[in-house]
């Protein structure tokens, strides 16, 4: 391993080590009282590796360690994504919970490193590496609310439902083995389209492993659940990381490896996008908890996502990107709101905790109703230009069907978000909402990222001239 | 520079009235009524600034917005816009004039909410860009749903929600359609748009697009059910911005998006689109009739008025000969634009009017009332005014419109002709005994009695109000000088790209 090999793999070996440290400090007893220096890992950590990631940003297209590694712009980008997350995560936790529970730190970190491998990985046996990392730590976060039933029943479900996903997966892998005598994905640049049904099945397999991770239809059932049994943090951790795991991974292998089989997965991708878009967005209209209509949404978003993806050419990948970050931004925004909102022995659980938010939090709500109208897609906010792109995407590949489906989707789902803002502005509360114990950070980033969701609706050109820069190695 | 500080000024104000939050009563209502108060200066100094004789665009301005997509920051206004901007310019302040007496709760949301409002109209009205017109037209469903759902009555939750559903499932359509063309064009410029080479299949599916998002605006029969609901749950300030304005946009809409654009697929629909205007105008003006509840018939009567703009609109299209005629064309267009000024002008009015009579009894309902006239004499004359110019007498606004429309139908066909004068009689018939029962006749009810004279805070604005109507039902011309070289160019457009 060469010296330029170490510096690329930096991010990695930082995480790593950062990883190494939290256990050191955890086994030395007398160091717990010092409460605030897991969590000070915990966020100096993916910062000292975004920095290591930022100086080597512009290199060129590079694979290293034998073809197991590459460096390429996207997944830099999507690192530097997953980092910058998870600080804010971390931020946007209230401090006597991560006491509490400095293990969530830890787990959070493993997972960091699992995604990390997954956007850089060019080998299908080091992506199912960093698929399990990612897929163990996630299990262990979903099952960390011990306090809660539903926590260990979805943990549970979780458990079983991705075990069985993994395996599809890994079986899948090794058809491909099989098939091709090569489990790196450079080599399956060019296959010329084979309708073999042995080739069908792998490639089913894996895009089930990959649907499994962004919590599509039919594999959707752990997502509300987890939400629900879920602290908001944790919420906030599972529903915007992993995707962007579960976006490497689907990018690594349908996109860099077997693109010139489009017309195999791309009708797969579009049967399970429209399916958990009408599921999620039609399911989500009778929920109350609402974590639980957050995690059916969540299932919706995603379906918009993977419609974007099937019709499989350069503007569909990048808008399906963009559609992702603007996704994260939203979510990240809304469960911010949600944990400012909630003190240590009473949190937001259902939509009628909201009631008359109007008038004990007026900027709270502002932001409240900021998140919601993006989400339903209502411009100036960020949200529109995200089911804008994804339309303008299906239009351009004639996928005029697809994208009736989605705005008539789109405005059945406007109910549900509506909903929300109506709890919020035209209820009253019967119990005035307990004053909040939320510090300053938690509340200067709900601001922060709350207006950003009206001004980047408003200057929407960088963001996605960014996102299109990420792809310039490639094309 | 000054039609950018008309739109911006609203906004900027609606951001100071938010930070400083509920604790300056006073302060607040002066910045909201000081900042509209100025853009309606600015905007009547655009108005003196604007050459009537141009057929450009006038004070453009254009700035890239998003580069990779060719998505322009473009504003500009004709003489078919800039009446529409007065309106709105007109409109707003008498609003935040009337929010004093009638609002209580939360009086700085509503005002912001207002302002915000303001400048997503007025934006709409002069975008020359689609996706900058859509995104004024989208957004402005936020401001409203808060409107009628927070200061509304008591069903006003299931108002709202039903006025959200319905107008944004319309406007998605519009988007798909906007999409569909940028593809075709390569910009969202609405000029471009008006060049792109479409087939008369493309056509006919872009108009109906169009028409979703223009026909539930606007409303017409059979997706007008939103409005009586909006209106009835609605605070006064709210339905007097929805009547005046936001129905507007919907003829905007045809006039600037539907007819240039697909004009061929309006052509053969035209006869569609007559039929719905018709059954607009008289059957919904039967429903008026049947009305218990005062703002539910002016809702209705709302939808049978614009009804006239919808037949102003396409009428001439429908042509049994092959030549179509640019002037039937420009009187019926002409008529169509008089009929939108004048409704927003007489429905704002009559809206406040019953917005006065319910704050002091707190109900809407026609048998509640009685001799009104008796106790409060003078808004009861300005109110039988009103009534009488929404039944289209001669010398108000009303009827300059409807006439005009009715003779440009005369030209096409005299059965379409006749059965929009019947409206004449209809209108005539609700809004004459809703008078009867509210104004005059004997005082049922004891509460009656109690009803004090308007004081100067409401009088002022149905005061104004009643002066721009007689204005502009005596003397028109000067509205139609304003719009004559733009009108003229739109149908010369129409019609060359319809034969």
């Amino acid at each position: 391993m060469s010296i330029t090999e170490l510096r690329l793999l930096a991010p990695e070996i930082i995480i790593a080590s950062g990883i190494c440290v939290l256990v050191l400090i955890k086994s030395i007893h007398s160091l717990r009282s010092i409460s605030l220096l897991p969590v000070l890992i915990g966020a100096l950590t993916p910062l000292v590796a975004l920095l290591s990631i930022v100086s080597t940003f512009n290199n060129p297209y590079e694979i290293i360690l034998n073809g197991q590694v590459v460096i390429d712009t996207l997944g830099s980008g999507l690192k530097i994504t997953a980092y910058g997350l998870s600080i804010l995560i971390i931020l946007a936790t209230n401090i006597n919970q991560l006491n509490n529970k400095s293990e969530l730190i830890l787990i959070e970190l493993f997972a960091l490193l699992g995604i990390s491998i997954l956007c850089s990985a060019s080998n299908l046996l080091v992506i199912y590496l960093g698929l399990e990392t990612l897929s163990l730590s996630l299990y262990g976060l979903v099952a960390s609310n011990r306090k809660s039933v539903k926590s260990s029943e979805a943990a549970m479900k979780y458990f079983v439902l991705g075990s069985i996903a993994s395996g599809l997966f890994l079986y899948g892998v090794s058809l491909i083995y099989g098939l091709y005598g090569s489990i790196n994905i450079l080599d399956f640049n060019n296959l010329s389209v084979d309708t073999s049904i042995e080739l069908q099945i792998a490639i089913g397999f894996i895009i089930c492993g990959i649907v499994f991770k962004f919590g599509a239809f039919p594999f959707h059932s752990w997502v509300p659940d987890s939400y629900q049994g879920s602290t908001n943090s944790v919420a906030l951790f599972i529903s915007t990381l992993p995707k962007i795991g579960a976006f490497a991974l689907l990018y690594r292998l349908l996109i860099d490896s077997f693109y010139s089989l489009s017309s195999l997965w791309s009708l797969f991708l579009l049967i399970l996008g429209i399916a958990s878009l009408i599921f999620g967005n039609i399911v989500a209209l009778s929920q109350n908890q609402i974590r639980r209509l957050l995690g059916y949404s969540t299932i919706g978003h995603i379906g918009f996502i993977l419609i974007a993806i099937s019709a499989s050419n350069q503007i569909a990948i990048e808008s399906s990107l963009i559609y992702l970050l603007i996704y994260i931004i939203m979510t990240l925004a809304t469960f911010i709101a949600l944990e400012v909102l909630s003190s240590d022995n009473k949190s937001i659980d259902t939509i009628t905790d909201l009631k008359g938010l109007n008038n004990s939090h007026p900027w709270v709500a502002l932001m409240l109703l900021f998140c919601m109208f993006s989400m339903i897609g209502i411009p100036p906010f960020i949200g529109f230009y995200a089911k804008w792109i994804v339309l303008s995407t299906l239009l351009n590949s004639d996928m005029i069907y697809a994208a009736i489906i989605a705005i008539i989707i789109t405005v059945i789902a406007a109910y549900y978000y509506l909903r929300i803002v109506w709890y919020m502005y035209f209820e009253k509360s019967d119990i005035p909402l307990m004053k909040n114990t939320s510090n300053l950070i938690q509340k200067s980033l709900l601001f922060t990222i709350g207006s950003s969701l009206l001004l980047l609706g408003l200057f929407p050109e960088k963001l996605i001239s960014v996102i299109s820069q990420l792809f310039d190695q490639i094309y | 520079m000054l039609l950018n500080s008309i739109i911006i000024i609203p906004i900027i104000a609606s951001l100071l009235i938010g930070f400083l939050g509920k604790d300056y009563l006073r302060l607040n209502y002066f910045i909201a009524l000081s900042s509209s108060l100025i853009v309606f200066l600015l905007s009547l100094y655009l108005l003196y600034l604007f050459d009537p004789l141009s057929t450009e665009y006038q004070f453009q301005t254009q700035m890239n917005w998003i580069t990779r997509f060719n998505i322009q920051y473009f504003i500009g206004i004709d003489g078919i816009s800039l009446p529409l901007i007065l309106l709105t310019t007109f409109i707003t302040p008498l609003v935040i004039i009337t929010s004093n007496t009638s609002q209580k709760k939360g009086l700085h949301q509503y005002l912001a909410a207002f302002l915000i409002l303001e400048t997503l109209m007025i934006g709409v009205f002069s975008s020359l860009d689609a996706f900058l017109f859509y995104i004024f037209w989208e957004a402005m469903l936020i401001p409203m749903f808060i409107i009628i759902g927070v200061w509304g009555g008591k069903n006003r939750i299931y108002a709202t929600v039903k006025f959200f559903l319905y107008t944004f499932l319309g406007s998605v359509f519009m988007l798909l359609a906007l999409i569909y063309l940028y593809f075709k064009t390569g910009s969202y410029a609405i000029n471009d748009f008006y060049n792109a080479n479409l087939s008369l299949n493309e056509q006919i599916i872009i108009f109906l697009a169009f028409l979703f998002a223009f026909g539930v605006k606007i409303p017409m029969w059979p997706v007008h059910t939103w409005l009586p609901d909006a209106h009835v749950e609605a605070p006064t300030g709210g339905s007097v911005i929805l009547a005046a304005i936001l129905l507007k946009m919907g003829g905007y809409g045809f006039l600037r998006f539907s007819l240039p654009i697909a004009t061929e697929g309006a052509v053969y629909l035209s006869g569609f689109m007559i039929v719905l205007s018709l059954i607009a105008i008289i059957y919904i003006g039967m429903v008026a009739i049947a009305q218990n509840d005062m703002k539910k018939l002016i809702a209705y009567s709302s939808i049978s008025h614009m009804g006239f703009v919808t037949l102003g609109c396409f009428v001439y299209l429908y042509s049994s000969n092959d030549s179509l005629n640019l002037e039937t064309a420009n009187l019926a267009i002409n008529g169509a634009m008089i009929q939108m000024i004048s409704h927003g002008l007489i429905s704002s009015a009559l809206f406040l009017c019953i917005g006065v009579m319910y704050d002091r009894l707190h109900t809407r309902k026609i048998s509640d009332y009685g001799g009104v006239i008796t106790v409060m004499p003078k808004f009861g004359a300005l109110m039988v005014f009103f009534a009488l110019s929404n039944a289209a007498l001669p010398g108000a606004s009303g009827f300059v419109g409807e006439f005009i429309i009715i003779l440009a139908s005369f030209k096409i066909n005299a059965w379409i002709a006749t059965m929009a004068a019947t409206t004449l009689v209809i209108g005539a018939f609700y809004t004459l005994w809703m008078v009867k029962r509210v104004i005059f006749g004997s005082v049922e009810n004891n509460k009656i009695n109690t009803l004090k004279e308007i004081n100067f805070t409401e009088s002022l604005p149905l005061c104004l109000l009643a002066l721009s109507i007689l204005a502009l039902g005596l003397w028109p011309n000067p509205l139609f000088d304003l719009m004559f070289n733009s009108i003229n160019v739109l149908s010369e457009l129409i019609l060359s790209k319809a034969s």
